[in-house]
């Protein structure tokens, strides 16, 4: 299984890789100057967005808390914990299908999970875990191991037309490598971890969306069939993912090159 | 109505101290040479064209902009604090969209 | 509302959610002209009206030397300065040596602000230099320039 990855993917992309160092030699200074650009995240505006929706539309944290039967103190850390299996939903859930639960109840149509008024208010509930350490739990239950191991699986299949996987482009060893300009992240807690800072803002987009949202700009890019948002599939990725980067401190918004 | 935010840091600032402001307003900054993808229609210019600081209606620093900023533009100077009271923004673009925005300066000691 | 009721429902969302394209990052088109084209001799003449400015370590430009994306590189200029009344910076330019309009943002201080700072993002079309040009109190001017590879353009 890895020896196969490794052929694979030496023969789809060894030519568009190149090591770090020859193409994208980044000065220590310049680093800087873009990790204080974190200080200034345009998609705070879109944050405060976000606070004000959850007001008018499920209560604040106090409607969310009451939502999650928890309370206010506790909300930040159970916030930590998605995704979840949530009984009501029969199902595993991410945190903005449960904010479109939270709005049904109230009485209102849900936003769509691809829309930036989710990306806003998703983004706000998540960073009232800020300085979390995310805490989901994949033995919690048969229906989170179950989420875990189909997450698993996805991740590590090749599929498409290149014969890609998500491990392909980001497993320890390609990390690092630079695919066409951009060097190859690492996505899970030992690197980069993405679960505790997505939603972010892409600059090369200048807009913010979910970390679902982002793996499906992976499965375009990579020519790999592009998953639903909110199908089981996608939300046990995201635990996968998540529980990889398991004890990371949230931090929301994320900023992106 | 264009969204916007005003920051001053550090969050608890003295009276005579010298603070950043940290302004960022939500604009496509549309030059008015890019093509919609989809349409291939050439995006009229929009961009953000003068940005005014007024503190306790008084002028400290006034900015002449043209379409080169990034999107959704962030601007940060100083300011010295000089009493309570109140910063407020006023900004234009190049449709004649005028916006404003302001937040309480509250000195503590 | 029943509980079952508006689970249902959102079972219903959760299945629909739309595959809306992304959202497209427009393309800066080369062929247009703008009227506000202008290069840099313009751009700087219309600032220091035919002066010289002075080159000046008082000036401090900070730009990457490599922007990873062009669209939005980050641009901090601070000048020594004690502003005072008698001696203050009255304006800030940032220019571009190649973008269609050299002209970037004016910024013009009085002593309130307490210290001579601005910082920003810009787009850059492709490599090139970035310059701060600064007016004191007194009708001098300074200047500092750097220069900015470009790995992606402002296409991004
Ligand atoms: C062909 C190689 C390739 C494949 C396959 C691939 N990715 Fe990526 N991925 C990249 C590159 C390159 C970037 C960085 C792009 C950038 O910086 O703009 C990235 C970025 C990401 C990020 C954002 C990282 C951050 O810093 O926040 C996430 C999350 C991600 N990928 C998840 C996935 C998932 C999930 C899959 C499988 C569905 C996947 N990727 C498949 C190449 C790949």
């Amino acid at each position: 299984m890895k020896i196969g990855t490794k052929i694979v993917l030496s023969l789809a992309l060894l030519s568009s890789f190149s090591f770090a160092g020859e193409q994208f030699a980044m000065s220590d200074a310049d680093r800087a100057m873009y990790s204080e650009m974190l200080e200034n995240n345009p998609a705070d505006m879109m944050v405060a967005n976000g606070e004000e929706l959850l007001a008018k539309y499920g209560g604040g944290e106090a409607g969310l808390a009451a939502f999650f039967n928890v309370s206010e103190e506790k909300l930040p850390a159970y916030i930590a914990g998605f995704p979840r299996y949530l009984p009501e939903f029969k199902q595993v859930v991410a945190l903005d299908q449960a904010l479109q639960g939270l709005m049904s109840k109230n009485g209102h149509k849900p936003f769509k999970l691809k829309s930036s008024d989710m990306y806003d208010m998703s983004a706000y509930a998540k960073s009232l875990a800020n300085g979390q350490k995310i805490n989901i739990d994949v033995n919690a239950n048969k229906q989170m191991k179950a989420a875990r191991a189909m997450g698993e699986e996805v991740y590590m299949t090749k599929r498409g037309g290149r014969g890609l996987a998500c491990n392909s482009c980001h497993s320890p060893d390609v990390v690092g490598s630079i695919l066409r300009t951009q060097p190859l992240p690492a996505i899970d807690g030992k690197g980069n971890a993405v679960a505790a800072n997505w939603p972010a803002y892409r600059m090369t987009k200048s807009n913010m969306t979910t970390l679902a949202v982002r793996f499906q700009g992976c499965m375009n890019n990579a020519l790999l069939a592009v998953i639903p948002l909110g199908s089981k599939e996608m939300v046990a990725l995201e635990v996968y993912l998540t529980n990889e980067a398991k004890g990371s401190e949230i931090s929301i918004p994320g900023l992106k090159r | 109505m264009s969204k916007s935010l005003i920051k001053i840091k550090p969050k608890k600032y003295k009276d005579g101290e010298v603070v950043k402001v940290n302004f960022m307003v939500m604009h496509p900054m549309d030059t008015g040479m890019g093509k919609d993808k989809k349409t291939k229609e050439i995006i009229p210019a929009k961009y953000i064209n003068s940005v005014k600081f007024e503190y306790n209606g008084k002028v400290i620093t006034t900015m002449n902009v043209w379409e080169s900023l990034s999107v959704n533009p962030v601007f940060t100077t100083s300011m010295k604090i000089n009493g309570a009271g109140k910063l407020s923004v006023t900004f234009t673009d190049s449709t004649g969209e005028v916006n404003e925005a302001s937040i309480k300066i509250k000195p503590k000691g | 509302m029943q509980r079952r009721d508006f689970f249902k429902k959102v079972g219903a969302v959760v299945a629909v959610s739309a595959v809306i394209p992304a959202m497209s990052f427009a393309a800066d088109a080369k062929k247009t002209v703008s009227k506000n084209a202008m290069s840099y001799a313009t751009a700087l003449n219309a600032i220091t009206g035919g002066k010289t400015p002075t080159a000046s370590d008082k000036v401090k430009l900070k730009v990457p030397e490599i922007a990873e994306n062009g669209a939005v590189v980050p641009v901090t200029v601070n000048v020594d300065s004690p502003m005072t009344d008698a001696d203050y910076v009255k304006a800030i330019h940032i220019l571009t040596s190649k973008n269609f309009n050299a002209r970037t943002i004016d910024i013009h201080l009085t002593p309130a602000n307490g210290e001579a700072m601005f910082s920003t993002r810009i787009k850059l079309g492709g490599t090139q230099d970035v310059v701060a040009v600064i007016e004191l109190s007194n009708g001098e001017f300074l200047i500092a320039s750097q220069s900015v590879k470009v790995t992606i353009g402002g296409c991004g």
